[in-house]
């Protein structure tokens, strides 16, 4: 019995190091980056101890102000939001007719959706950039969020297609026989279901969204629609990196996210636990 | 309900498009100049500048930043596709890039400009740093012989010594010659202060280093030879170059772990007094005063082995802009350059931003080590404007060899001999393709 439970002990306690280990790895960085947020250029490269030995709040609100964060913030919620919410409403409104509708040429349509996955985004920019420009989109926020809706379509309806797959048939069976319609089914049955699908969705977009800035610069020109990320390369010059500022930076940068996912956390592993993304 | 809430959401996403649609198209200011740029720290500089000249012709520039310079690059080239460039702007890309470019008449040739007034803007300039900008008769790009940028600042790479740390090992004189640098190696060692770092993990600064001695050692010429397989790598000369690094590393003249070190790193240990001397770029400026502003130091060449023959340093222009051929405003635009590469603008721009200055007058007007950087701008070579450069492969053999010998795990003869062997299989190979 001892033996039984000192074998179990042991297990637990090797497989907790081994947690605690891939956590204080993943917490690491973020640790890391908020110490040195308040620290000074000069000691952040001499100040070795854990906690810094002098903390500079300071540095959030020189970052806040010097980077324009106000209305970097303000774009990248904007885009941020739009392009979720149009990617949700018009992937699952595609995954749900390729997945339950019969309509000429639907396989040939879904397969381009996923080839258009396989396309790397940089391999993409110069063909991009002159299309939008022949339809006068360049250096408007609604070019922008069209072009990120675009980036994001091709996984999400892939998520989707595979949850709606999924879905029993009776449920839809049911609601028909109440007397919805195709819209109807999608809306209030099928939708819903796919929450946690839809949960995974939000997440993986709203990162892409809230981190990019190569499309950004692309297709931005003035500041007053450039998003979040285009604000902290302001901190990193050709040749030197104003640390503390830029960290103090990636700090608020990393704000929303963080709280999104934790918002969204129960949705996330149902969606991710129950075959949203394998597939 | 749930009917309204689709509804208000499609209404309100409708409402929001349509506004920011709408605000998508300003009118565009016909007299203003735009000027696209990667270089942040040198933004605010600029924008101080623009607005200076704004004041004083009454003509609008227009400063927008593009950064890193990768993505800048990109919206270039995209830009350059659809025909919407700005009236200044800047090639990141290789020569070969740049040529293409001015074929397709996206770019002005500022010859006649430059010789204007008896070649006065040409002559202001350092000639080096006009070299990357200018398209010689002989050129293999088949582009029109001229000049087709203007240098913003210059750059090359030299050697740095701490002034505290040397007299604290009591080194009286800066060293000139290579055995006076031995000498005061071994003075800093016996104090506990180590000798040469850089970062010879990006292995170009050694072969930038490497180069140095070339220069020095045998001569442009040669060294040309060489890269056309006239002159062997295990020529005499070379076998000089080769010991430089044995002698250097048999001296203790190299810091821990020089060959393996990033140049950040590098830079840290030489700002935070960790080494008496460092190979850098002049960008150090820069990246010292952030790191440890009171570091007391300066630049030196590397230290001669051949005393008959000058010490080369690679160089030359650091940031250029061109103008858009196709700009309307393109005479404009060549009159902004004009005022931004002037004495007094040149001397603001390297104060503000600590960079070398691409205008030779401005040099009394700058701080003392931007200063010592850039007098020995004559003395600056690079391989993108020798006639011939050596192939990739043997570029590659030559300087893992350098890091070999610097651990001791190889000998000169024995690095002279593998570069060669790669020297030779390479021709071999490109004598096969033609």
């Amino acid at each position: 019995m001892n033996g039984y439970i000192i074998r179990r002990n042991m297990r637990y306690f090797v497989l907790h190091l081994f947690l605690m280990s891939v956590a204080v790895t993943c917490l690491f960085p973020l640790f890391y980056m908020i110490r040195c947020s308040v620290m000074d250029n000069q000691t952040i490269f001499t100040d070795k101890g854990i906690l810094p030995s002098v903390v500079n709040f300071g540095n959030y609100a020189t970052a806040w102000v010097d980077g324009n964060f106000g209305t970097f913030f303000f774009n990248s919620m904007l885009y941020t939001t739009s392009v979720v919410i149009g990617i949700v409403v018009i992937s699952s409104m595609a995954a749900y007719a390729f997945s339950r509708l019969s309509f000429p040429g639907r396989d040939w349509f879904y397969y381009m959706f996923v080839i258009a996955m396989m396309i790397p985004l940089p391999g993409s920019f110069v063909p991009l950039f002159v299309l939008m420009n022949k339809l006068h989109l360049t250096n408007t926020k609604i070019g922008y969020i069209l072009c990120m809706i675009n980036v994001g379509l091709s996984l999400s309806v892939i998520l989707l297609k595979t949850f709606f797959d999924k879905m029993p048939s009776d449920l839809e069976d049911a609601a028909r026989i109440d007397g919805c319609t195709k819209w109807q089914i999608w809306w209030n049955v099928a939708l819903p279901l796919a929450r946690p699908a839809v949960a995974v969705i939000v997440i993986f977009n709203a990162l892409n969204v809230w981190n990019e800035f190569i499309l950004a610069q692309l297709l931005l020109s003035e500041e007053v629609h450039m998003p979040l990320q285009v604000g902290l390369m302001k901190f990193i010059n050709v040749h030197t990196v104003n640390y503390p500022i830029m960290m103090a930076g990636l700090t608020i940068a990393a704000v929303p996210i963080i709280l999104l996912y934790l918002a969204m956390q129960k949705h996330i592993i149902k969606g991710l636990s129950s075959g949203a993304v394998v597939g | 309900m749930k009917k309204i809430i689709a509804l208000v959401l499609l209404v309100v996403m409708a409402v929001v498009g349509c506004f920011f649609w709408g605000c998508g198209k300003k009118p565009v200011n016909t007299n203003e100049i735009l000027i696209w740029h990667w270089m942040t720290d040198r933004h605010q500089a600029f924008e101080t500048l623009a607005q200076q000249y704004s004041e004083q012709t009454g003509v609008a520039i227009k400063i927008q930043l593009f950064a890193p310079p990768d993505t800048y690059s990109q919206r270039i080239t995209a830009s350059a596709q659809a025909n919407t460039l700005p009236d200044i702007f800047g090639i990141l890309d290789k020569k070969e890039i740049f040529a293409d470019f001015i074929k397709y008449g996206l770019v002005a040739d500022l010859t006649d400009e430059y010789k204007k007034d008896d070649g006065a803007w040409e002559q202001a300039m350092f000639p080096k740093a006009l070299e990357v900008n200018r398209f010689t008769a002989d050129n293999i790009y088949d582009v029109k012989p001229g000049i087709y940028g203007v240098p913003i600042d210059v750059t090359n790479i030299q050697m740095l010594y701490n002034k505290d740390l040397l007299e604290k090992a009591g080194v009286k004189e800066v060293p000139r010659t290579f055995d006076q640098f031995l000498a005061a190696v071994k003075k800093l060692n016996s104090v506990g202060i180590s000798g040469l770092v850089s970062g010879w993990g990006e292995i170009w600064l050694a072969d930038a280093f490497a180069s140095n001695y070339a220069f020095n050692i045998m001569g442009e010429q040669k060294i040309m030879d060489t890269y056309q397989g006239k002159v062997p790598y295990t020529d005499p000369d070379w076998l000089k170059v080769f010991r430089v690094f044995k002698t250097l590393s048999e001296a203790g003249a190299f810091a821990e772990g020089v060959v393996t070190k990033p140049n950040k790193e590098a830079e840290q240990d030489f700002a935070l007094g960790r080494a008496a001397f460092a190979y850098n770029g002049s960008w150090c400026v820069n990246v010292y005063h952030d790191m440890n502003p009171d570091l007391n130091y300066s630049a030196m060449l590397p230290p001669k082995m051949n005393p008959d023959r000058p010490m080369k340093i690679w160089g030359g222009a650091g940031s250029s802009f061109v103008v858009n051929e196709q700009s309307a405003k393109k005479e404009q635009a060549i009159a902004f350059l004009k005022w931004l590469s002037a004495e007094k603008q040149q001397a603001y721009l390297a104060r503000e931003t600590r960079n070398l200055p691409a205008n030779r007058k401005a040099l009394a007007a700058i701080p003392e080590v931007l200063s010592d950087f850039a007098k020995v701008m004559d003395n600056t070579t690079h391989p993108t404007i020798w006639k011939y450069n050596e192939l990739p492969k043997v570029t590659e053999a030559f300087d893992k060899g350098l890091q070999s010998i610097v651990i001791g795990e190889k000998t000169p003869k024995q690095v002279a001999e593998e570069v060669q062997k790669v020297k030779e299989r390479e021709m071999e190979k490109q004598r096969n393709r033609q």
